[in-house]
């Protein structure tokens, strides 16, 4: 089953289109990460699906339910992108009364648990108007999770908050993950989207311009692994050979010993090449791989 | 719904606001109950009144204040949570319907406890509660409930609701109580969707009242539906 399908959905303020029309589908069981630079799009599109606003156009279901439907928003836990908390409830209160809104109330002992895995045990007793930015967002987080939901979306998980607890929150991703819940995530954060999404998605101007695991972007992005091998000294009579045949498998060949810097045009001609090193009896030490970061990818794009 | 209403409820007995206007229902009960007789001999009053003269002082403080009062303590209760965001939470996890009505729910609640908390003081001088008289009162507090809710529905900012609060509960009787008795054909029609018309008749229909409460709400569901956060 699908945990999320899109149909052609749009949105459009007056005349001006800001998300135009996008098919979509997301597997149960994925981390999909969402990206693009401000203005993009993302925020209107995780905002139709969990029914913040209207799509003007455009179906979309979600665990398989066609929606907004009331009955799925139960299954289903949301951070949106700006979290304002009720001042005058503590974390705890929150937790205790949003789970109950999802209709799976929990008890004290679920909330102390959700909150030690947001890094706030120490803060459940204090009001959230004596909150920090980053705590706001872990609080974010903890809610969105607190009632077990199949279905997660998050909204910038991580903006705005220190690096330790940036490693604290991929962690719990990963975790989340592992336990079976899917995630839908939106992203700045180029590293952290290429470090824990199976898949990903760039949107750009309202529709989504590449989608795919980390390595089929980068092989949409490029058709050349540039390979960098570690080598001992070529023996003489071995050179001429080496080289003629390292020129039929790639290019932009450069030999200056101890290093051979070759590119080639996928993954099988490298281990072709250590094989070749081997038989002309040339020991190799290292072996780097030159691939494009996400960062690359989203820049070139 | 109940989450909502709960939460609504438990919200309102909490600050100053509230504890200021249940003394000022308590008060207003005890003493008008106690000095009923003096009401009385003040004033020429039907049998039916004199009856129920006991719960005159609390009818009277309802009629010209009732409205300002619910609008001073829910003036907010949907624009708060639009303007501050937290409305998210609430639409993400259940039905729109359930917000405005559990809403509804929470501050009707509040009133009916305050309400009878009143007309039990008020026995105690009586020796009896006036079931229709209560009702009539229930009927009214609902009416004003649902144009309280309807405004933060329609008013995105707390700012202007609470302002309108004040001028709207100050100027909503004297004008409801003007067009209830005036013969202007121009604005005499407009008694028919202000309660206090239906509250001088002396029969049942006053539950016009609680069905033009009714109709504010769907009126206010209809545009939450609408609205995007």
């Amino acid at each position: 089953m699908n945990a999320i399908e899109t149909k052609q959905l749009k949105k459009s303020y007056g005349e001006v289109p800001i998300v135009k029309g996008i098919d979509l589908i997301v597997e149960q069981g994925e981390i999909f990460g969402f990206l693009g630079r401000n203005g993009a799009g993302k925020s209107t599109f995780i905002n139709m699906l969990t029914d913040i606003i209207q799509p003007s156009s455009g179906a979309y279901t979600l665990l398989g339910v066609k929606s907004p439907n009331d009955q799925v928003k139960k299954r289903i836990g949301v951070m949106p992108d700006y979290s304002t908390f009720y001042g005058s409830l503590t974390a705890m209160e929150h937790l205790k009364f949003l789970s109950a809104l999802s209709g799976k109330p929990v008890a004290k002992a679920r909330c102390m648990e959700v909150l030690q895995l947001v890094g706030l045990e120490s803060h459940a007793h204090k009001k959230t108007e004596k909150f920090s930015f980053g705590m706001k967002k872990k609080l974010g987080i903890a809610q969105a999770i607190v009632h077990e939901p199949e279905l997660i979306f998050l909204d910038e998980p991580t903006s705005g908050v220190d690096a330790e607890s940036v490693i604290h929150i991929h962690k719990l991703l990963i975790q989340l993950h592992k336990s079976g819940k899917t995630i839908f995530m939106t992203s700045h954060n180029l590293d952290e989207v290429e470090k824990i999404c199976t898949r990903i998605a760039i949107m750009q101007e309202g529709q989504i311009v590449k989608i795919g695991t980390m390595d089929e972007l980068r092989n949409f992005y490029r058709s050349t692994i540039t390979v960098k091998i570690k080598h001992s000294p070529v023996p003489k009579s071995e050179q001429v050979k080496l080289q003629q045949w390292l020129e039929s498998v790639g290019t932009d060949l450069e030999m200056k010993d101890p290093y051979v810097t070759i590119n080639v045009d996928n993954e099988k001609k490298i281990a072709d090449m250590i094989r070749a090193f081997n038989q002309c009896n040339i020991d190799i030490f290292r072996v780097e791989v030159e691939e494009p970061s996400l960062e690359e990818i989203f820049l070139d794009e | 719904m109940y989450v909502i209403g709960k939460r609504e409820f438990i919200s309102l007995f909490k600050g100053i606001k509230s504890i200021m206007i249940i003394v000022i229902f308590i008060v207003t009960a005890y003493y008008s109950a106690k000095f009923s007789n003096l009401f009385m001999s003040m004033m020429e009053l039907t049998a039916r009144e004199g009856e129920h003269i006991h719960t005159f002082g609390l009818l009277a403080l309802l009629l010209l204040f009732g409205q300002l009062f619910v609008m001073g303590l829910s003036h907010d209760s949907i624009n708060r949570e639009t303007h501050e965001r937290t409305i998210r939470f609430l639409v993400t996890r259940t039905s729109r319907t359930s917000i405005i009505f559990g809403k509804f729910f929470g501050i009707w609640l509040f009133w009916l406890i305050c309400l009878t908390i009143s007309f039990l003081i008020t026995s105690i001088f009586a020796q009896k509660i006036d079931i229709v008289i209560f009702s009539q009162t229930m009927s009214l507090l609902t009416y004003y409930i649902a144009l309280t809710i309807l405004l933060s529905v329609l008013i995105s900012k707390p700012g202007i609701t609470m302002f309108l609060g004040i001028v709207i509960g100050l100027a909503f009787p004297i004008f409801g109580l003007w067009v209830s008795s005036t013969s202007n054909v121009w604005v005499s029609w407009m008694k028919f969707i202000i309660p206090y018309y239906y509250l001088f008749e002396n029969d049942y229909t006053y539950w016009l009242i609680i069905l033009l409460a009714g109709i504010m709400l769907v009126i206010a569901n209809i545009i939450f539906k609408r609205r995007e956060y």
